[in-house]
Protein backbone atom coordinates (compact mmCIF):
# COMPACT_ATOMS: atom_id res chain seq x y z
CA UNK A 1 0.00 0.00 0.00
CA UNK A 2 1.28 3.29 -0.88
CA UNK A 3 1.98 5.96 1.72
CA UNK A 4 -0.94 8.14 2.36
CA UNK A 5 0.99 11.08 3.59
CA UNK A 6 4.85 11.90 2.45
CA UNK A 7 7.66 14.14 3.30
CA UNK A 8 9.11 16.00 0.75
CA UNK A 9 13.21 17.78 1.82
CA UNK A 10 13.86 20.57 -0.06
CA UNK A 11 16.63 22.70 2.03
CA UNK A 12 15.19 25.13 4.27
CA UNK A 13 11.42 24.20 2.89
CA UNK A 14 9.88 20.63 3.77
CA UNK A 15 6.10 19.89 2.39
CA UNK A 16 4.11 17.18 4.13
CA UNK A 17 1.18 16.08 1.24
CA UNK A 18 -1.84 14.11 2.06
CA UNK A 19 -1.92 11.08 -0.20
CA UNK A 20 -5.42 9.49 -0.68
CA UNK A 21 -5.87 12.13 -3.88
CA UNK A 22 -9.25 9.57 -5.18
CA UNK A 23 -10.83 9.87 -1.42
CA UNK A 24 -9.97 13.74 -1.50
CA UNK A 25 -7.63 12.89 0.67
CA UNK A 26 -10.56 12.04 3.32
CA UNK A 27 -9.43 11.46 6.93
CA UNK A 28 -9.04 8.03 7.66
CA UNK A 29 -7.45 6.28 10.57
CA UNK A 30 -4.18 5.07 8.38
CA UNK A 31 -4.01 8.40 6.74
CA UNK A 32 -3.44 10.16 9.99
CA UNK A 33 -1.37 7.02 11.50
CA UNK A 34 0.98 7.73 8.28
CA UNK A 35 0.46 12.14 8.94
CA UNK A 36 1.92 10.92 12.19
CA UNK A 37 4.32 8.71 11.12
CA UNK A 38 5.91 11.86 8.81
CA UNK A 39 6.04 14.26 12.16
CA UNK A 40 7.81 12.23 13.77
CA UNK A 41 10.42 12.95 10.76
CA UNK A 42 9.95 16.16 11.03
CA UNK A 43 10.01 16.67 14.63
CA UNK A 44 13.28 14.87 14.45
CA UNK A 45 14.79 17.05 11.49
CA UNK A 46 13.79 19.96 13.57
CA UNK A 47 16.26 18.85 16.41
CA UNK A 48 18.87 18.78 13.91
CA UNK A 49 21.60 21.17 12.20
CA UNK A 50 19.55 20.86 8.83
CA UNK A 51 16.39 22.16 10.84
CA UNK A 52 13.69 23.12 7.87
CA UNK A 53 12.41 27.08 7.99
CA UNK A 54 9.31 26.23 6.74
CA UNK A 55 6.42 23.02 6.19
CA UNK A 56 3.88 23.26 3.62
CA UNK A 57 1.10 21.47 3.82
CA UNK A 58 -0.43 20.43 1.45
CA UNK A 59 -2.92 17.76 -0.52
CA UNK A 60 -2.21 15.19 -3.62
CA UNK A 61 -4.49 15.82 -6.63
CA UNK A 62 -7.21 18.30 -6.69
CA UNK A 63 -8.83 18.53 -3.08
CA UNK A 64 -6.27 19.48 0.39
CA UNK A 65 -8.88 17.31 2.55
CA UNK A 66 -12.54 16.82 2.36
CA UNK A 67 -12.61 16.17 6.64
CA UNK A 68 -13.75 12.68 7.95
CA UNK A 69 -13.74 9.27 5.82
CA UNK A 70 -17.06 8.42 6.16
CA UNK A 71 -16.60 4.76 6.01
CA UNK A 72 -15.35 4.90 9.23
CA UNK A 73 -17.49 7.36 11.37
CA UNK A 74 -20.65 5.29 10.38
CA UNK A 75 -21.05 3.13 14.08
CA UNK A 76 -21.89 -0.53 12.07
CA UNK A 77 -19.22 -2.78 13.16
CA UNK A 78 -16.56 -1.18 15.20
CA UNK A 79 -18.29 1.94 18.04
CA UNK A 80 -14.60 3.10 18.32
CA UNK A 81 -13.24 3.62 15.17
CA UNK A 82 -14.70 7.54 15.38
CA UNK A 83 -13.38 8.18 18.95
CA UNK A 84 -9.69 7.19 17.48
CA UNK A 85 -10.55 9.30 14.04
CA UNK A 86 -11.10 11.95 16.19
CA UNK A 87 -8.47 11.61 18.84
CA UNK A 88 -5.71 11.42 15.87
CA UNK A 89 -6.89 14.36 14.06
CA UNK A 90 -6.95 16.20 17.69
CA UNK A 91 -3.25 15.29 18.16
CA UNK A 92 -2.28 15.64 14.77
CA UNK A 93 -3.32 19.15 14.93
CA UNK A 94 -1.75 19.55 18.19
CA UNK A 95 1.77 18.45 16.99
CA UNK A 96 1.45 20.68 13.80
CA UNK A 97 0.60 23.86 16.13
CA UNK A 98 3.91 22.98 18.11
CA UNK A 99 6.62 22.54 15.29
CA UNK A 100 9.18 25.31 15.43
CA UNK A 101 8.95 25.90 11.65
CA UNK A 102 6.71 28.10 10.51
CA UNK A 103 3.51 26.18 9.03
CA UNK A 104 2.32 27.16 5.60
CA UNK A 105 -0.72 25.73 4.10
CA UNK A 106 -1.23 25.15 0.43
CA UNK A 107 -4.94 24.76 0.05
CA UNK A 108 -4.65 23.37 -3.41
CA UNK A 109 -8.73 22.84 -3.29
CA UNK A 110 -11.49 21.58 -1.23
CA UNK A 111 -10.71 22.16 2.69
CA UNK A 112 -13.77 20.60 4.41
CA UNK A 113 -14.43 19.92 8.24
CA UNK A 114 -11.59 18.78 9.32
CA UNK A 115 -9.84 19.46 6.72
CA UNK A 116 -10.72 22.93 6.58
CA UNK A 117 -9.12 22.22 10.65
CA UNK A 118 -6.21 21.58 9.40
CA UNK A 119 -5.56 24.80 6.99
CA UNK A 120 -7.04 26.74 10.69
CA UNK A 121 -3.82 24.92 12.28
CA UNK A 122 -1.54 26.44 10.05
CA UNK A 123 0.52 29.41 10.95
CA UNK A 124 -0.39 30.90 6.88
CA UNK A 125 -2.52 29.60 4.70
CA UNK A 126 -3.02 30.48 1.12
CA UNK A 127 -5.84 29.18 -1.56
CA UNK A 128 -7.44 30.15 -4.57
CA UNK A 129 -10.73 31.80 -5.09
CA UNK A 130 -12.84 29.04 -6.57
CA UNK A 131 -11.87 26.54 -3.65
CA UNK A 132 -14.36 25.38 -1.55
CA UNK A 133 -13.98 25.65 2.07
CA UNK A 134 -15.80 25.67 5.13
CA UNK A 135 -17.31 23.87 8.33
CA UNK A 136 -20.69 22.01 6.78
CA UNK A 137 -20.62 19.74 10.55
CA UNK A 138 -23.53 21.34 12.12
CA UNK A 139 -25.82 20.25 8.34
CA UNK A 140 -24.71 16.91 9.00
CA UNK A 141 -25.74 16.80 12.70
CA UNK A 142 -22.01 16.96 13.73
CA UNK A 143 -20.40 19.09 16.38
CA UNK A 144 -17.26 20.68 14.80
CA UNK A 145 -15.27 20.45 18.20
CA UNK A 146 -11.60 19.12 17.42
CA UNK A 147 -11.38 21.92 15.24
CA UNK A 148 -13.34 25.04 17.11
CA UNK A 149 -10.57 26.16 19.69
CA UNK A 150 -8.09 26.28 16.50
CA UNK A 151 -10.85 28.69 14.78
CA UNK A 152 -11.38 30.52 17.34
CA UNK A 153 -7.43 31.07 18.04
CA UNK A 154 -7.22 32.20 14.24
CA UNK A 155 -10.39 34.50 13.76
CA UNK A 156 -11.44 35.22 16.85
CA UNK A 157 -15.07 33.84 19.06
CA UNK A 158 -16.84 36.35 17.36
CA UNK A 159 -16.31 35.52 13.83
CA UNK A 160 -16.04 32.01 14.68
CA UNK A 161 -19.51 31.29 16.33
CA UNK A 162 -20.83 32.58 13.11
CA UNK A 163 -18.79 30.34 10.86
CA UNK A 164 -19.35 27.05 13.06
CA UNK A 165 -22.83 27.60 13.60
CA UNK A 166 -24.01 28.49 10.23
CA UNK A 167 -22.04 25.30 8.65
CA UNK A 168 -21.85 25.56 4.72
CA UNK A 169 -19.23 25.95 2.65
CA UNK A 170 -17.93 29.41 1.37
CA UNK A 171 -15.86 29.95 -1.58
CA UNK A 172 -11.71 30.41 -1.17
CA UNK A 173 -12.26 34.25 -1.78
CA UNK A 174 -14.81 34.31 1.67
CA UNK A 175 -12.63 32.40 3.54
CA UNK A 176 -9.95 35.34 2.93
CA UNK A 177 -12.27 37.64 3.98
CA UNK A 178 -12.86 35.57 7.13
CA UNK A 179 -9.44 35.65 7.81
CA UNK A 180 -9.49 31.49 7.47
CA UNK A 181 -6.98 31.63 5.07
CA UNK A 182 -4.11 34.73 4.95
CA UNK A 183 -4.19 35.09 0.97
CA UNK A 184 -5.91 34.32 -1.84
CA UNK A 185 -4.98 34.17 -5.19
CA UNK A 186 -7.48 34.07 -8.28
CA UNK A 187 -6.77 30.97 -10.08
CA UNK A 188 -5.17 27.02 -9.01
CA UNK A 189 -2.64 28.12 -11.65
CA UNK A 190 -1.18 30.83 -9.60
CA UNK A 191 -1.32 28.47 -6.39
CA UNK A 192 2.35 27.87 -6.58
CA UNK A 193 3.43 30.89 -7.77
CA UNK A 194 2.35 32.74 -4.57
CA UNK A 195 3.44 29.53 -1.99
CA UNK A 196 7.09 29.83 -3.22
CA UNK A 197 7.16 33.35 -3.25
CA UNK A 198 5.67 33.45 0.82
CA UNK A 199 8.10 30.69 1.49
CA UNK A 200 11.41 31.98 0.23
CA UNK A 201 9.92 35.22 2.15
CA UNK A 202 9.98 33.04 5.02
CA UNK A 203 12.95 31.12 4.44
CA UNK A 204 14.71 34.82 4.78
CA UNK A 205 13.99 34.45 8.60
CA UNK A 206 16.10 33.36 10.99
CA UNK A 207 15.13 30.01 11.86
CA UNK A 208 15.63 30.67 15.63
CA UNK A 209 14.17 33.90 15.84
CA UNK A 210 11.00 32.52 14.02
CA UNK A 211 10.95 29.69 16.49
CA UNK A 212 10.98 32.01 19.47
CA UNK A 213 8.89 33.77 18.18
CA UNK A 214 5.84 30.92 17.58
CA UNK A 215 6.68 29.32 20.68
CA UNK A 216 5.51 33.05 22.61
CA UNK A 217 2.71 33.09 20.11
CA UNK A 218 1.78 29.32 21.16
CA UNK A 219 1.46 30.10 24.65
CA UNK A 220 -0.24 33.42 24.37
CA UNK A 221 -3.08 32.24 22.55
CA UNK A 222 -3.12 28.96 24.36
CA UNK A 223 -2.13 26.60 21.73
CA UNK A 224 -0.17 24.39 24.04
CA UNK A 225 -3.31 23.12 25.32
CA UNK A 226 -3.85 19.21 24.30
CA UNK A 227 -6.08 18.50 26.77
CA UNK A 228 -8.74 20.39 25.67
CA UNK A 229 -8.09 19.21 22.15
CA UNK A 230 -9.43 15.78 23.79
CA UNK A 231 -11.79 16.49 25.45
CA UNK A 232 -13.21 17.70 22.25
CA UNK A 233 -12.50 14.58 20.20
CA UNK A 234 -14.76 12.99 22.93
CA UNK A 235 -17.63 15.56 22.79
CA UNK A 236 -17.37 15.16 18.99
CA UNK A 237 -17.42 11.32 19.23
CA UNK A 238 -20.19 11.70 21.30
CA UNK A 239 -22.54 13.52 18.79
CA UNK A 240 -21.70 11.53 16.07
CA UNK A 241 -22.58 8.36 17.84
CA UNK A 242 -26.68 10.06 17.80
CA UNK A 243 -28.90 8.33 15.83
CA UNK A 244 -29.80 11.10 14.25
CA UNK A 245 -26.15 12.10 13.19
CA UNK A 246 -25.85 8.41 11.95
CA UNK A 247 -28.86 8.44 9.98
CA UNK A 248 -27.79 11.56 8.25
CA UNK A 249 -24.68 10.21 7.34
CA UNK A 250 -25.90 7.29 5.84
CA UNK A 251 -28.09 8.97 3.95
CA UNK A 252 -25.04 11.21 2.74
CA UNK A 253 -23.23 8.00 1.92
CA UNK A 254 -25.70 6.82 -0.91
CA UNK B 1 15.98 63.58 20.24
CA UNK B 2 12.16 63.28 21.79
CA UNK B 3 10.90 66.15 22.37
CA UNK B 4 7.09 67.34 23.99
CA UNK B 5 5.11 70.47 22.42
CA UNK B 6 2.03 71.90 23.50
CA UNK B 7 -1.02 72.39 21.68
CA UNK B 8 -4.27 73.84 22.30
CA UNK B 9 -6.68 72.09 20.31
CA UNK B 10 -10.38 72.57 20.53
CA UNK B 11 -9.95 74.48 24.38
CA UNK B 12 -7.37 70.90 25.08
CA UNK B 13 -4.31 70.72 25.78
CA UNK B 14 -2.67 68.60 23.95
CA UNK B 15 1.10 66.65 24.47
CA UNK B 16 2.91 65.98 20.96
CA UNK B 17 5.56 64.22 22.07
CA UNK B 18 8.19 63.94 18.97
CA UNK B 19 10.74 61.51 18.02
CA UNK B 20 13.50 64.27 16.89
CA UNK B 21 16.08 62.28 14.89
CA UNK B 22 14.65 63.05 11.48
CA UNK B 23 18.68 62.66 10.19
CA UNK B 24 18.42 58.91 10.97
CA UNK B 25 14.53 58.18 10.48
CA UNK B 26 13.77 58.79 13.89
CA UNK B 27 16.19 55.13 14.37
CA UNK B 28 15.31 54.45 18.33
CA UNK B 29 18.65 54.17 20.58
CA UNK B 30 18.69 53.11 24.20
CA UNK B 31 18.83 56.84 25.59
CA UNK B 32 16.28 57.85 22.99
CA UNK B 33 13.72 55.36 24.67
CA UNK B 34 14.69 56.06 28.47
CA UNK B 35 13.78 60.00 27.11
CA UNK B 36 10.68 58.49 25.37
CA UNK B 37 9.58 56.86 28.65
CA UNK B 38 10.34 59.66 30.58
CA UNK B 39 8.39 61.94 28.23
CA UNK B 40 5.00 59.48 28.05
CA UNK B 41 4.90 59.36 31.84
CA UNK B 42 5.59 63.15 32.34
CA UNK B 43 3.22 64.38 29.46
CA UNK B 44 -0.25 63.14 31.27
CA UNK B 45 0.08 64.58 34.23
CA UNK B 46 0.20 68.28 32.75
CA UNK B 47 -1.90 67.61 29.40
CA UNK B 48 -5.64 66.18 28.71
CA UNK B 49 -3.73 63.66 26.13
CA UNK B 50 -1.08 62.42 23.98
CA UNK B 51 0.14 62.34 20.77
CA UNK B 52 3.29 60.31 19.97
CA UNK B 53 4.54 61.92 16.39
CA UNK B 54 7.75 61.67 14.86
CA UNK B 55 9.93 64.81 12.79
CA UNK B 56 10.86 64.34 9.10
CA UNK B 57 9.31 62.20 6.45
CA UNK B 58 8.31 58.87 8.41
CA UNK B 59 7.26 58.19 12.01
CA UNK B 60 10.13 55.66 12.77
CA UNK B 61 12.53 53.35 10.87
CA UNK B 62 13.58 51.19 14.18
CA UNK B 63 16.04 50.38 16.35
CA UNK B 64 19.38 51.90 15.36
CA UNK B 65 20.92 48.72 14.08
CA UNK B 66 24.47 50.50 13.67
CA UNK B 67 24.75 50.46 17.56
CA UNK B 68 23.35 46.36 18.21
CA UNK B 69 26.04 45.80 15.38
CA UNK B 70 29.33 47.16 17.61
CA UNK B 71 27.78 45.66 19.77
CA UNK B 72 28.45 42.01 20.47
CA UNK B 73 27.44 41.34 23.64
CA UNK B 74 23.65 41.96 23.44
CA UNK B 75 23.66 44.68 25.72
CA UNK B 76 22.71 47.58 23.39
CA UNK B 77 19.74 45.18 21.92
CA UNK B 78 19.04 44.10 25.53
CA UNK B 79 18.13 47.92 26.31
CA UNK B 80 16.47 48.57 23.37
CA UNK B 81 14.09 45.82 23.62
CA UNK B 82 13.16 45.80 27.71
CA UNK B 83 12.75 49.80 27.06
CA UNK B 84 10.71 49.73 24.13
CA UNK B 85 8.45 47.04 26.21
CA UNK B 86 8.29 49.83 28.71
CA UNK B 87 7.25 52.56 26.90
CA UNK B 88 4.61 50.79 25.39
CA UNK B 89 3.31 49.41 28.94
CA UNK B 90 3.46 53.35 29.95
CA UNK B 91 0.92 54.79 27.39
CA UNK B 92 -1.08 51.43 27.70
CA UNK B 93 -1.28 52.02 31.38
CA UNK B 94 -2.11 55.96 31.59
CA UNK B 95 -5.58 56.76 31.92
CA UNK B 96 -5.73 59.88 29.52
CA UNK B 97 -6.00 59.29 25.54
CA UNK B 98 -3.06 58.36 23.42
CA UNK B 99 -3.31 58.61 19.77
CA UNK B 100 -0.26 57.59 17.63
CA UNK B 101 0.51 59.36 14.44
CA UNK B 102 2.42 57.21 12.26
CA UNK B 103 3.03 58.71 9.14
CA UNK B 104 5.36 57.61 6.04
CA UNK B 105 6.35 54.38 7.87
CA UNK B 106 6.40 52.54 11.19
CA UNK B 107 8.99 49.59 11.06
CA UNK B 108 10.12 47.02 13.64
CA UNK B 109 10.59 48.66 16.89
CA UNK B 110 9.08 51.75 14.79
CA UNK B 111 5.58 49.48 14.70
CA UNK B 112 5.68 47.79 17.82
CA UNK B 113 5.32 51.41 19.28
CA UNK B 114 1.54 51.44 17.78
CA UNK B 115 0.73 49.34 20.29
CA UNK B 116 0.47 51.53 23.31
CA UNK B 117 -1.85 53.63 21.56
CA UNK B 118 -5.95 53.89 22.14
CA UNK B 119 -5.78 54.99 18.21
CA UNK B 120 -3.38 54.38 15.58
CA UNK B 121 -3.08 57.32 12.79
CA UNK B 122 -1.64 56.16 9.03
CA UNK B 123 -1.68 56.96 5.87
CA UNK B 124 -2.31 54.71 2.71
CA UNK B 125 0.68 54.37 1.38
CA UNK B 126 2.34 53.94 4.71
CA UNK B 127 4.46 50.81 5.09
CA UNK B 128 4.37 49.33 8.46
CA UNK B 129 5.96 45.44 9.73
CA UNK B 130 7.81 43.38 11.73
CA UNK B 131 10.48 42.35 9.44
CA UNK B 132 13.29 41.28 12.09
CA UNK B 133 13.39 37.76 11.91
CA UNK B 134 15.56 38.37 9.04
CA UNK B 135 18.17 40.35 11.25
CA UNK B 136 17.67 36.79 13.86
CA UNK B 137 15.64 38.77 16.24
CA UNK B 138 12.71 37.82 18.03
CA UNK B 139 9.57 40.34 17.27
CA UNK B 140 7.95 38.35 20.53
CA UNK B 141 7.84 41.45 22.43
CA UNK B 142 5.04 42.64 20.36
CA UNK B 143 2.73 39.97 20.15
CA UNK B 144 0.47 41.10 23.26
CA UNK B 145 0.44 44.42 22.50
CA UNK B 146 -0.42 43.53 18.46
CA UNK B 147 -3.23 41.00 19.71
CA UNK B 148 -4.85 43.84 21.02
CA UNK B 149 -6.02 45.26 17.93
CA UNK B 150 -5.90 42.18 15.52
CA UNK B 151 -7.06 38.91 15.47
CA UNK B 152 -4.17 36.11 16.97
CA UNK B 153 -4.70 34.81 13.51
CA UNK B 154 -3.37 38.30 11.83
CA UNK B 155 -0.80 38.54 14.94
CA UNK B 156 0.81 35.46 13.57
CA UNK B 157 0.88 36.16 10.44
CA UNK B 158 2.47 39.51 11.09
CA UNK B 159 5.18 38.66 13.22
CA UNK B 160 6.34 35.97 11.41
CA UNK B 161 6.19 37.04 8.04
CA UNK B 162 9.23 39.25 7.65
CA UNK B 163 7.77 42.08 5.11
CA UNK B 164 6.07 45.03 5.58
CA UNK B 165 2.50 46.06 4.29
CA UNK B 166 0.97 49.47 3.13
CA UNK B 167 -1.08 51.85 5.64
CA UNK B 168 -4.18 50.08 3.65
CA UNK B 169 -3.52 47.16 4.44
CA UNK B 170 -2.82 47.61 8.07
CA UNK B 171 -6.21 49.64 8.57
CA UNK B 172 -7.92 46.36 6.72
CA UNK B 173 -6.23 43.96 9.51
CA UNK B 174 -7.31 46.87 12.44
CA UNK B 175 -3.51 47.74 13.06
CA UNK B 176 -4.31 51.18 11.86
CA UNK B 177 -7.39 52.59 13.04
CA UNK B 178 -7.78 55.99 11.02
CA UNK B 179 -6.54 56.67 8.07
CA UNK B 180 -5.79 59.37 5.50
CA UNK B 181 -4.58 59.90 2.02
CA UNK B 182 -1.13 61.91 2.55
CA UNK B 183 1.34 61.18 5.21
CA UNK B 184 1.28 65.67 5.69
CA UNK B 185 -2.31 65.07 7.27
CA UNK B 186 -1.59 62.46 9.91
CA UNK B 187 -0.39 64.19 12.58
CA UNK B 188 -3.29 66.99 12.33
CA UNK B 189 -5.65 64.06 12.08
CA UNK B 190 -4.29 62.75 15.52
CA UNK B 191 -4.38 65.95 17.28
CA UNK B 192 -7.81 66.54 16.16
CA UNK B 193 -8.71 62.74 17.81
CA UNK B 194 -7.12 63.49 20.42
CA UNK B 195 -8.71 66.52 21.61
CA UNK B 196 -12.17 64.73 20.52
CA UNK B 197 -11.16 62.44 23.75
CA UNK B 198 -10.17 64.56 25.84
CA UNK B 199 -13.40 66.22 25.66
CA UNK B 200 -14.91 63.21 26.87
CA UNK B 201 -15.42 63.05 30.82
CA UNK B 202 -11.92 62.42 32.04
CA UNK B 203 -13.44 60.04 34.67
CA UNK B 204 -15.29 57.97 32.54
CA UNK B 205 -12.74 57.63 30.01
CA UNK B 206 -10.23 56.69 32.71
CA UNK B 207 -13.13 54.00 34.12
CA UNK B 208 -13.42 52.61 31.20
CA UNK B 209 -9.86 52.58 29.43
CA UNK B 210 -8.64 50.85 32.69
CA UNK B 211 -11.56 48.17 32.72
CA UNK B 212 -10.38 47.11 28.50
CA UNK B 213 -6.68 46.98 30.17
CA UNK B 214 -8.01 44.62 32.76
CA UNK B 215 -9.98 42.80 30.54
CA UNK B 216 -6.96 42.14 28.05
CA UNK B 217 -4.61 41.68 30.62
CA UNK B 218 -2.48 44.54 30.61
CA UNK B 219 -2.66 45.12 33.44
CA UNK B 220 -1.19 42.05 35.11
CA UNK B 221 1.75 42.32 33.37
CA UNK B 222 2.76 38.66 32.89
CA UNK B 223 1.92 38.48 28.76
CA UNK B 224 4.59 41.50 28.31
CA UNK B 225 7.12 39.86 30.67
CA UNK B 226 6.72 36.61 28.92
CA UNK B 227 6.72 38.66 25.32
CA UNK B 228 9.49 40.52 26.34
CA UNK B 229 11.81 37.25 27.80
CA UNK B 230 11.29 35.52 24.43
CA UNK B 231 12.80 38.61 22.73
CA UNK B 232 15.58 39.17 25.20
CA UNK B 233 16.43 35.59 25.05
CA UNK B 234 18.32 35.37 21.82
CA UNK B 235 19.76 38.57 21.99
CA UNK B 236 23.97 38.10 21.63
CA UNK B 237 22.85 34.74 20.19
CA UNK B 238 24.91 33.11 17.30
CA UNK B 239 22.12 34.14 14.89
CA UNK B 240 21.69 37.34 15.61
CA UNK B 241 25.34 38.23 15.26
CA UNK B 242 25.49 36.19 12.13
CA UNK B 243 22.73 38.04 10.33
CA UNK B 244 23.39 41.77 12.04
CA UNK B 245 26.88 41.43 10.51
CA UNK B 246 25.46 40.25 7.14
CA UNK B 247 23.28 43.37 6.95
CA UNK B 248 24.63 46.76 4.95
CA UNK B 249 23.63 49.60 6.79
Amino acid sequence: MPDLATLTIAGPITTLTFNRPDAHNALSIAMLTDAHRCMDEVESLARSDSAPTVLVVTGAGRSFCAGMDLKEVIIEDDPTLPVQLLESLARLTHRIRLLPMVVVGRVNGAAIGGGCGLVTVCDLAITHADAKLGFPEVDLGLCPAVVAPWLVRKIGPGKARQVLLSGGLMSGATAFEFGIVSSTVETRDELDGAVRKLTNTLATGGREALGATKKLLNTLDGSNDLDILLEAAKLSASVLATEDAQNRLKARRK
Amino acid sequence: MIRTETIERDGRSIAVVLLDRPEKRNALTPDMLAALCTALEEAPKTHDAVVLAGEGKLFCAGFDLSLCKDDPSGETMRKLLTRLSRACTIMRRTEKPVVIAAHGAAIAGGCALLGGGDVVVSDIHAKLGYPVTKIGVSPAVSAPFLSYNVTTGTSREMLLVPELVSGEAAHAKSLVHELVDLREDVRDKAISIAANLADKPSHAYAATKSLLNQLEGTDDGEAFRLALDASLALTGGEEEQRLLAQLDL
